[in-house]
């Protein structure tokens, strides 16, 4: 199977590998897997406390070329972004994007995953209500 | 028609694979295209077609791992548009998604890949690391043990499923089967493990 070039260029130049501090409170750590073919996940954003804007993001991951340009593209997509905005990116835009095809979609499953993993995480550690648009109870 | 009524068994896990084996010889000579030579040509079409079948369900039954897998899959489990709901549900509710697999395993797994990385590019430098390569080895008895415990696992919930099937019991087999969906979720990334292991430990 024959990938995009956009994959290719990720693969070949991931942006941002890499680790931040788990334990800072700013910091918010996804990790998720694909049980489909038991790859790894790990995506970190730092968020500035008062903006609430991504200011910084890693990932690391153990999977197909389509997982790392996914998470690679994913870390792009969510830096500078609001934790709002981050959270409207869906494996659809990722798909459309890298130009995946249908037996790669759970490797844009696993970026959306890991991008909503890290930031329920920020919002644990910090205390902010799981949803920010829609109210639910706890 | 489905893998197990092209052998005439019923649709149950435990299996004898030595009849399974025969049954698939006998067969075979049977559908050999030899004797098919001289009938006409939708006839050895038909017999192709037949053998083909044949192959692929030897395969798929004489395998735990794909027998099961197959069986799920004709229970109506889709384990990759689970995965796929499961994140839209989560979009659509502003829920965390509940990973399948517990955190401590992810944990574990992503640790030991950090380890073979490293391993792997000392290889590369043609350096050796004591130190590494010993975790490894205990890392990878941890995991051989946890395969060959997710195998056991596995059996059992054949015979729940057996049973159910005998009983013609709907639950029983609805949760054999669901409890079957997590356990070879939970495999996957440790026959990964394994294999990554094995290669970075250079054989
Ligand atoms: S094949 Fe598993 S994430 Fe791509």
């Amino acid at each position: 199977m024959a990938y995009s070039d956009k994959v290719v260029d990720h693969y070949n130049h991931p942006r941002n590998v890499g680790t931040l501090d788990k334990s800072a409170a700013e910091v918010g750590t996804g990790l998720v897997g694909a049980p489909e073919c038991g790859d790894v996940m790990r995506l970190q954003i730092r968020v500035n406390p008062e903006t609430n804007v991504i200011e910084d993001a890693k990932f690391k991951t153990f999977g197909c070329g389509s997982a790392i340009a996914s998470s690679s593209l994913a870390t792009e997509w969510v830096k500078g972004k609001t934790i709002d905005e981050a959270l409207a990116i869906t494996n659809t835009d990722i798909v459309k994007e890298l130009a995946l095809p249908p037996v790669k979609i759970h490797c844009s499953v696993l970026a959306e995953d890991a991008i909503r993993a890290a930031i329920g995480d920020w919002k644990k550690k910090n205390n902010v209500a799981e949803t920010a648009s829609v109210a639910v109870a706890h | 028609m489905d893998y197990f009524s092209f052998f005439d068994l019923p649709r149950k896990l435990t299996l004898d694979v030595a009849a399974l084996e025969k049954q698939f010889y006998v067969l075979s000579r049977k559908l050999h295209p030899d004797r098919f030579a001289s009938k006409p040509v939708a006839e050895q079409e038909a017999a192709l077609a037949q053998s083909s079948l044949l192959n692929d369900a030897y395969r798929t039954l004489k395998d735990p791992i794909l027998r099961t897998q197959y069986l799920l899959t004709l229970e109506g489990v889709e384990l990759e548009e689970q995965s796929k709901a499961a994140t839209d549900a989560a979009r659509a509710s502003g829920e965390q998604k509940k990973q399948i697999v517990p955190p401590e395993l992810l944990e574990e797994v992503f640790e030991l890949n950090m380890q073979l990385q490293e391993m792997r590019a000392a290889n590369q430098m043609g350096e050796d690391e004591p130190e590494l390569r010993r975790d490894l080895m205990t890392a990878k008895d941890s995991f051989d043990a946890k395969m060959v415990e997710t195998q056991a696992e596995l059996e059992g919930l054949w015979s729940a499923w057996d049973s159910g099937v005998d009983a013609g019991d709907e639950e029983a087999k609805l949760r054999a089967r669901d409890a079957m969906v997590v356990l070879l979720n939970k495999r996957s990334y440790l026959r990964n493990l394994v294999r990554d292991v094995n290669e970075a430990l250079g054989r």
